[in-house]
């Protein structure tokens, strides 16, 4: 719908009319055949309703509509106009195709967010500013976060219950397997190799890393801080639940193999590093050394699932 | 009243006032309540036409929906003409129907129905009965419409031979209007109109 032609400084050119609301032109289309121009709301309005020109009843769709020329476009851009907000006291005057940036900004738009300086540091329309009382608002907003809370608790609850029964269900399950796996032993064969395998999907899926300065190995590395963000990455890239926590045990050298696992045998296996495949434990400085990527290595250099090392830099 | 309804009908109120057409009195337009929903139009009969001299009043009503919908139009001044019902005042004319366009004007359309009352469309009728006369006894219709315009749109010309007819059956305690719509519709036959009524 179109400008309010009071607005206008002078005379506007009739050209320059909305025939159909007999505003000012806004972001105006015209007919493709007969080129009459409406704004786009007004025009888009009427074909909604009859699929023809309004000025002279040619056929015409919406797809049919044209942005108008350029012409047309400058001379409207052109007027000069009073701003949206003159009834509240905003004495601009303005080039149409400045009005928008300018409303944006208007000191005079009785809904531009202000902070109330009360105290309350809330944002609030400035029109409201002079009903707003901190106090009350505040109150509202309190109450409203309470019901969200008391919301977020009982779904808390209902949650809870839900881990709980799995919790019980996967304990059945496990015994369920477990009395299978004893009493049946092809049962038992099978349930190693699907855990062999898995061990093997899962190091084929992490990508290979290359550890370029041994030395900055970390061979008793710190519980809580290292080794728990090393369980969290690995069981986020998917690591298999019956070995992760073997893996973890592994962090550290009183649990790695004979060849390892003083200073004096690291210092005397140095050149065997190299024939270690490794593969990175994502995000972190730290490889894993999986037993079924290792069959190649000594015995006396490996561990069954496979080692971690944490290192202080180096790893790519 | 939709905003966009009521800033085209103040517009074109003040086309209507400022144009040609109000100036030589052809046409009047004034506002019957502040929202600027209903208006009363007035044309004068054009010339060389039964409906020359008269006045006649049209009720405008805006809908809310304006000027998307045309403005719902019909004559108040009982009016002998094929277009318009003479019971009604109901206008059939295709631009306040489906040939409405949203450029159309109040102006526009009181001279349009101006133009209707030159070149009757008795193809498509409002009043059958009209059209029917219209068709087959041209001369009638004429002497008709123009006794109607004389009787109440204040034409100049009063036809005495049918004002006559319409006091007999007066004089017989029937009321003037249905008496004239009686002997309009046939032909100005007092027996058959007279029949009709007392049938």
């Amino acid at each position: 719908m179109g400008f309010e032609i009071k607005r206008f400084q002078g005379d506007v050119d009739e050209e320059l009319i909305c025939p159909i609301c007999s505003g000012v032109l806004e972001d105006p289309l015209q007919a493709p055949a007969c080129e009459h121009a409406f704004c786009r709301a007004c025009i888009n309005e009427w074909i909604s309703r009859q699929p023809t020109c309004p000025v002279d009843r040619q056929a015409v769709t919406a797809s049919q509509l044209r942005p108008v020329p350029r012409i047309l476009r400058n001379l409207l851009s052109r007027l000069c106009t009073s701003c949206d907000n003159a009834p509240h006291g905003c004495n601009a005057v303005l080039k149409l195709d400045s009005l928008a940036s300018h409303l944006v900004e208007c000191e005079f738009n009785p809904k531009r967010p202000m902070p109330c300086e009360a105290g309350c540091g809330l944002v609030i329309p400035k029109d409201e500013l002079a009903e707003h009382n901190c106090v009350r608002e505040l109150r509202a907003l309190i109450t409203s976060q309470q019901g969200k809370l008391t919301d977020f608790q009982q779904e808390l609850a209902e949650q809870r219950l839900i881990i709980n029964e799995h919790k019980r269900e996967l304990a059945l399950l496990k015994e369920f397997m477990r009395a299978m796996r004893i009493s049946n032993p092809t049962m038992r064969a099978l349930a190693d190799q699907m855990e062999r395998e898995e061990v093997i999907r899962w190091a084929n899926s992490l990508t290979r890393a290359r550890v370029t300065r041994w030395g900055g190995m970390i061979s008793t590395p710190d519980d809580v801080l290292q080794v728990m963000m090393i369980k969290r990455s690995l069981s986020e890239s998917g690591c298999p639940p019956h070995i992760i926590d073997d893996l973890m045990e592994n962090c550290h050298e009183r649990r790695w193999p004979p060849g390892l696992s003083s200073l004096e045998t690291r210092q005397n296996n140095r050149r065997l590093y190299e024939k270690y495949v490794c593969k990175r434990v994502p995000g972190k400085q730290a490889v894993l050394v999986l037993q079924c990527d290792n069959t190649h290595v000594d015995e006396h250099m490996m561990v069954e699932p496979g080692l971690v090392m944490i290192f202080a830099h180096g790893i790519e | 009243m939709a905003n966009i309804a009521a800033k085209r009908i103040k517009r074109e109120f003040k086309e209507v006032m400022n144009s040609e057409e109000v100036a030589g009195g052809y046409i009047k337009l004034a506002l019957v309540n502040d929202s600027w929903t209903e208006l009363q139009g007035t044309i004068v009969g054009p010339p060389d036409t039964p409906y020359e001299g008269g006045t006649f009043q049209l009720e405008i009503k805006v809908p809310e929906t304006y000027p998307f919908n045309p403005p719902k139009i019909r004559f108040v001044t009982k009016i002998w003409h094929p277009n318009v019902s003479s019971v009604t005042g109901a206008i059939c004319l295709d631009i306040l129907k489906d040939q409405w366009a949203a450029a159309l004007t109040l102006r526009t359309v009181l001279l349009s129905i101006q133009a209707l009352l030159s070149a009757a469309e008795a193809g498509d009728p409002q009043d059958a009965v009209v059209a029917k006369q219209y068709r087959e006894s041209q001369q009638l219709f004429l002497l008709t419409a123009r006794h109607w315009t004389n009787v109440y749109a204040g034409g100049p010309s009063a036809i005495w031979e049918f004002d006559q007819k319409v006091q007999r059956l007066l004089d017989m305690g029937i009321d003037e209007h249905e008496a004239r719509v009686a002997l309009s519709h046939y032909d100005w036959e007092l027996e058959r109109a007279t029949e009709q009524l007392f049938s």
